[in-house]
């Protein structure tokens, strides 16, 4: 199904606006994923500014658009001046080595852990869905 | 499956929760060399895209390395 041509341009001009821009389930006061968090949990370490959306009440729709913009359909999605850097996966590995510090021209901080420490043993946990 | 799609790669794939479906895989490989972390990872899950869509696996996380490249 191609991408609304709207919605498309939309996320252009997002993309346009914010060098680092983050795509997620939730936001970023209140993500909805683990894999969501884990990524501002990152992007608030470097304290690097970025936009976000949230991609839940869209999340088909938005499919299309970063996949025919991106070849990637799995939130979230993280990008910088435009381009698609990765999911959580990715940003957490580029944040440890100091890669993406360089990427999006902030400091690195001392101590680069991509979890934030944790009782260990403790399995990490979604917040509550909210249905409906 | 990765290793047919990129011909030489080592491939290590761990069932993190038992039921097979949930997968995390650490593939090295030449064809990555020179390429994004996200062009890495385009080439690992266009390998096994046929197993996402047939639902066979639900949730493969990734993790790409060179295998010469130090660091």
């Amino acid at each position: 199904m191609p991408a609304n041509p709207e919605l498309k341009q939309k996320v252009e001009e997002l993309l346009g606006e914010n060098q680092v821009f983050l795509f997620m389930k939730g936001t970023p006061e209140m993500p909805r994923c683990g894999f969501s968090m884990r990524v501002v949990g990152v992007l608030d370490q470097l304290g690097v500014e970025y936009g976000a959306v949230d991609v839940l009440p869209l999340l088909d729709p938005l499919r299309e658009v970063t996949g025919e913009l991106a070849d990637w359909r799995t939130f979230p999605q993280l990008y910088v001046n435009g381009e698609l850097v990765g999911g959580c996966d990715i940003v957490e590995e580029m944040f440890e080595s100091g890669e993406l510090a360089e990427l999006v021209g902030a400091e690195q901080p001392g101590e680069a852990t991509a979890t934030p420490p944790q009782a260990p043993g403790k399995p990490q946990q979604s917040p509550p869905m909210q249905l409906g | 499956m990765i290793e047919s799609a990129l011909p030489g790669a080592e491939v290590e794939v761990v069932d993190e929760t038992g039921s097979g479906d949930h997968l995390r895989a650490t593939v090295s490989a030449t064809q990555f060399a020179g390429l994004t972390r996200i062009d890495q990872h385009r080439l690992v899950r266009a390998a096994v895209q046929p197993r996402m869509d047939d639902g066979s696996i639900h949730a493969l996380s990734i993790k790409t390395r060179q295998p010469e490249a130090g660091g």
